[in-house]
């Protein structure tokens, strides 16, 4: 058989292993080995052979290959292979391509990343990463990605970003480069530089669709760690996801079985969860869109295996996006509806997945009636066939359990408990713990449900479970006397847990005297209950019940001859610590008077609040996943401020109140916050210091803030702070233009970026951004996004409406970044200011002066007096008539002519309008000496805040001055008539 | 049966095609069903270049189902879901072997 399957590899060309028919006839050896140690002995056999011909040296770089092949298959099949480690490495260093595949196939299948063979090859790597030949490039990627570490990182990962942004890198490198870059990346954080992230994020954009969903596959890491940086990939996400779903925009070859790249997706749709939902109405619809899109797409009939888990993995990973916007309410009443369906789906896989995106529904929803109503169905699927959607089930369970429904998931967690797998036992118990804990309203069940589960399931009570049962207790006096005396019941049966046994030993000790009187409970029984179960417990219990038999001597004197007899006992056993405590009690309970007796006896203080050990060891387990959480198991409180919640435990956990004013059965109250407060701290700090070991990265600036501006922004600004239409920058490569229209406090602007480079522009990317504290005051809403493409003179143009909520003072600035070869960025300030949401007003000469009267002086006034500003004396400017005009009718001024004696004056008057605000009114007098070039500036407004900021803009233009009619540019200094003969010159030059 | 099964930390994803078991692990929080078609599109990546795979061809060409399989996953990730462009990399590969080899034989003559 082996011998045709060989000649058939033969027969076919180019297949690596074809030539090595030394190779072909191992395997097939081994395979035709029929016992293990037959097999053994030929790979005994053939290690000799190898390790002997290494030995001699001096063989072709074939017959190296050959055996390092063999090696690894030797490896592989699990066999330890201790030497040709190093002759592997050297093959790397190979010219030979076949040679050095194997060579780097073999280091990435022996060598671990912190071997320390490794540090022999990174010359190599590095030569092969900026090798000319592609193929060599991928090689070194291919190792780096599968073994680099830290130490690797911080020498090649410099070459690996430069092959992922070069504009000449092939695709196929590109896509690697991206993904080797996020193995370094999550190895050693530093790696990757803050100022690298818009370079990157814009890579998002590539046409090509392996590169972007390695590229988004980056950038998941890098956000997850960095929101703020990596804030602008959350609408190229947006943006491309519709272009794949709704516009099409993709190779058949991307075509799984019917759906356009589910992958990309998928992940596009996870890096959506990662954000805060925007607050941006067209990326919103651009998500809404294609979100009803994939849900539609879902219901398609006739699918086969693969188009169905397709389907699948986009509408689970679209469900949980949903889940996370939280607003989509007619796409989240679908969902509802259909999550119902699938937790009975006949498919196992769907079942599961199901249960799962209820589980997230549950952790973030608002109610849980929609999981509610199929309550039956969720406790079904505990007995479900398959295990992992048992536990699903379980995790659900737990996440909608609240107040009204409590004591029916709590009962039927309990009866499954018996026949659960062993495997998920302690979660259950730890589980049920907690939601007894969260939801007990009075004493009774409290009680009666702790102990059963311990009853029950003692052998997975983790010590947690039993300690906090004992805290509670000890902290609720109410609780007291109906433990005490449930224990004691408990600890009278024959078969009682040894869990049980040890808080017997505590509640009686402690409390059993509360219920001496009762019948039953009298001393003398407690003692019996305790002393007949001590002969089958652990040392520790023993202890235990040790130590409560000291406390019965200090209760009850009436039973001290059965007790010391006890300790006279314990005085001799083997175990050094229960000999100690026998001995010393003995001797405590001799003295001559009670009074250190009755002071070490005395009752125990009230356990220090502390955070819940029940919900730590819970989350512990959700510790160290490569991905962060957008959500753990658990409510909606569980989930609801998980930074505070880890940040200290919280006072009021052991404390509570089992009376009515707890929550009352039949009101949900989840959301509400006394649920929260009533476990003591959750902590899940454990679940967020996966990555502490490693230095974080320096925070990258804002690049689209205005403590970024591009040189050369002015002019435009300036220019458009005054027209509504113009360009507001222009170079070499780019031009951006403007055109604003106001209407009262809302304004439009139409931003025109138009390429002027003889090539292909991509990625066009706009960022805008206000200083935080004006947020508040100026609103935005994205009305579209430009085309990320521009061909050459082509132009796009995006839609940005700004509302003046109320008076601010900051424009907002933009950022515009774009690839041509090379990644570009500009920040310029966008001319949107207070004056622009003014209107004209007309008054006549009498309402002035009434209005300028009843305004009156400071604080609704504000008045300058200023020339020129240096740099334009300095450049010649000056103060002419015709400029002061044009300045003041540029902010909008209703300019009233005749209300100032002095007809070289202007006054003015104007209304603000203002969503929040609300409507005020300007009024304006400018007084100028044109003689000696100075200016007075007068504005009162109905609202004090407004003169200042009206008055400094104002000033600001009219500083500026204009150019002097006479103004000729200077004449050319030596170095640019140079320039502007370069070309004649150089010819001149070289001759 | 369920595709998927927790593990310590991790899941499970696995698929079985005749007597063989493809198994990957992935982080809790992955997506499930996805990381079930990439073990889905390993198996007809190779199908589709050793044409009708079987299990002999993953065992005689053992270095080639690995070299497969850096092109399609690295670092975890999926890195590219076109069938032809993974084919078109490998292809690639075995240009230059075969070149390689052209020159051996020359050099001898």
């Amino acid at each position: 058989m082996s011998s045709s399957v060989g000649t058939g590899f033969l027969g076919r060309s180019s297949s690596s292993n074809a030539n090595m028919r030394g190779l072909v006839q191992f395997i097939a050896d081994l395979r035709n080995a029929r016992a293990r140690e037959l097999e053994e002995k030929r790979i005994n056999k053939e290690l000799a052979n190898i390790r002997q011909k290494f030995k001699d040296g001096n063989l072709s770089g074939y017959h190296k290959k050959k055996y390092v092949c063999k090696l690894l298959y030797i490896y592989i099949l699990g066999w330890n292979v201790d030497f040709g480690h190093l002759e592997a490495v050297k093959l790397i260093s190979a010219t030979k391509y076949s040679e050095k595949q194997i060579g780097y196939l073999a280091m990435t299948l022996f060598l671990h990343e912190k071997h320390e063979l490794l540090h022999l090859v990174f010359n190599s790597i590095r030569k092969d990463l900026l090798d000319h030949n592609e193929l060599f490039n991928c090689l070194a990627l291919h190792a780096i990605a599968n073994v680099g570490g830290r130490e690797m990182g911080e020498v090649l990962s410099g070459d690996v970003h430069s092959l992922l942004i070069s504009p000449t890198s092939k695709s196929f490198v590109k896509k690697k480069a991206a993904l080797t870059l996020l193995r370094l990346y999550r190895k050693h954080p530093a790696i990757v530089q803050p100022q690298w992230a818009e370079r990157i994020i814009s890579l998002m954009d590539e046409p090509d669709l392996g590169v972007a969903l390695s590229v988004t596959s980056l950038v998941m890491a890098l956000a997850q760690d960095d929101l703020e940086a990596y804030k602008g990939a959350y609408v190229k996400a947006a943006s491309r996801l519709k272009r794949i779903v709704i516009d099409g925009e993709f190779t058949p070859d991307y075509l799984y079985y019917k759906v356009p790249c589910p992958w990309i997706q998928v992940k596009l749709l996870r890096l959506l969860q990662y954000f805060p939902p925007s607050e941006d109405s067209h990326i919103r619809g651009m998500i809404r869109e294609s979100l009803q899109k994939i849900l539609d797409l879902a219901l398609e009939t006739n699918k086969n295996v693969q188009q169905n888990n397709a389907l699948n993995a986009v509408l689970f990973e679209a469900i949980n996006l949903i889940i996370h916007l939280d607003t989509e309410h007619d796409l989240m009443k679908q969902i509802s509806s259909r999550l119902g369906r699938f937790i009975q789906s006949r498919e196992t896989n769907v079942r599961y997945l199901g249960l799962e995106a209820m589980t997230h529904l549950a952790a973030r929803a608002d109610t849980l009636d929609p999981i509610k109503q199929h309550q039956d169905i969720i406790i079904g699927s505990l007995k479900d066939r398959d295990i992992s959607v048992r536990r699903k089930g379980l995790d659900l369970l737990y996440s909608m359990c609240d107040a009204s429904n409590a004591r029916t998931i709590v009962a039927e967690l309990l009866h499954y408990l018996q026949n659960a797998d062993f495997a998920i036992r302690e979660e259950m118990v730890l589980k049920i713990a907690i939601l007894t804990e969260k939801y007990a309203t009075d004493v009774q069940w409290y009680v009666d449900i702790s102990l059963r589960l311990i009853a029950m399931a003692g052998d997975h009570v983790s010590d947690e479970v039993w300690q906090r049962v004992i805290q509670i207790i000890s902290n609720n006096e109410e609780l007291q006397v109906y433990a005490a005396r449930n224990t004691l019941q408990y600890c009278k049966q024959d078969h009682c847990h040894e869990t049980l046994v040890k808080i017997g030993a505590y509640i009686l000790g402690e409390f059993g005297h509360l219920i001496a009187e009762e019948r039953g409970c009298s001393p003398i029984e407690q003692f019996l209950a305790l002393q007949n179960k001590l002969p089958a417990c652990s040392s520790s219990t023993r202890g235990m019940v040790l130590s409560a038999f000291i406390k019965f001597v200090n209760l009850f004197p009436e039973i001290k001859p059965q007790l010391l007899n006890v300790f006279s006992v314990y005085s001799h056993a083997l175990d050094p610590e229960l000999q100690q405590r026998a001995c010393e009690y003995l001797a405590l309970a001799t003295m001559p008077t009670d009074d250190l007796l009755r002071t070490v006896c005395d009752e125990m203080p009230p356990f220090p609040e502390r955070e819940s050990a029940l919900l730590s060891r819970l989350h512990r387990k959700h510790a160290k996943t490569s991905d962060k959480r957008t959500w753990v198991v658990g409510g909606k409180d569980a989930n609801a401020d998980a930074a505070e919640l880890s940040m200290a435990t919280k006072p009021g956990g052991l404390k509570r109140t089992f009376t009515s004013k707890g929550p009352v059965p039949g009101t949900p109250t989840n959301g509400s916050s006394s649920a929260a407060n009533d476990l003591a701290g959750l902590d899940m700090s454990a679940t967020t210091t996966t990555t502490t070991d490693a230095p974080k990265p320096t925070k990258p600036p804002n690049l689209a803030s205005a403590a970024h501006l591009s040189p050369g922004w002015e002019r435009g600004y300036n220019r458009l702070m005054l027209r509504a239409d113009g360009v507001l920058y222009e170079d070499g490569q780019i031009q951006v233009g403007v055109r604003s229209e106001y209407r009262g406090q809302m304004a439009c602007l139409i931003l025109y970026f138009t390429n002027k480079t003889p090539a292909l522009i991509t990625s066009v990317t706009t960022t805008l951004d206000l200083d935080e504290a004006e947020r508040p005051n100026l609103g935005w809403d994205i009305k579209g996004l430009p085309d990320p493409t521009l061909s050459q003179g082509g132009q796009t143009q995006q839609v940005v409406l700004f509302e003046a909520k109320r008076v601010f003072t900051k424009s907002p600035t933009i950022r515009v970044s774009y690839i041509a070869g090379a990644l570009q960025g500009l920040t310029l300030k966008l001319p949107v200011a207070l004056h622009k949401f003014m209107d004209p007003a007309e008054l006549s000469a009498d309402d002035f002066f009434k209005r300028w009267k009843q305004i009156g002086g400071a604080p609704r006034e504000a008045q300058a007096i200023f020339g020129l500003s240096n740099a334009a004396k300095h450049a010649e400017r000056e103060l002419s008539e015709g400029f002061v005009r044009a300045v003041v009718e540029g902010f909008r001024w209703g300019v009233l002519n005749g209300v100032d004696p002095n007809p070289r004056n202007f006054v003015g008057a104007s209304v603000v309008h203002t969503s929040e605000g609300g409507k005020f009114g300007c009024l304006m007098r400018l007084e100028p000496n044109y003689a000696s070039q100075m200016l007075r500036l007068t504005i009162r407004a109905t609202d004090e805040a407004l003169p200042p900021v009206l008055l400094k803009l104002m000033q600001q233009q009219l500083e500026r001055g204009a150019a002097t009619a006479q103004e000729r540019p200077p004449p050319p200094t030596v170095q640019e008539i140079s320039d502007a003969f370069r070309n004649v010159m150089v010819t001149t030059s070289s001759r | 049966m369920c595709n998927f099964l927790e593990y310590k930390d991790t899941k499970i994803v696995y698929r079985r095609y005749a007597s063989l078991f493809f198994i990957a692990g992935c982080g809790s929080e992955d997506n499930e069903l996805i990381t079930l078609e990439i073990i889905h599109r390993y198996v007809e990546q190779m199908d589709k270049y050793y044409g009708n795979v079987c299990e002999l061809d993953i065992i005689f060409s053992f270095t080639k189902a690995y070299y497969i399989l850096d092109e399609l996953l690295l670092a975890g990730e999926l890195q590219e879901s076109s069938k032809k462009n993974v084919l078109r990399c490998i292809s690639q590969q075995d240009a230059l072997e075969d070149m390689e080899v052209e020159d051996e034989v020359t050099k001898i003559m």
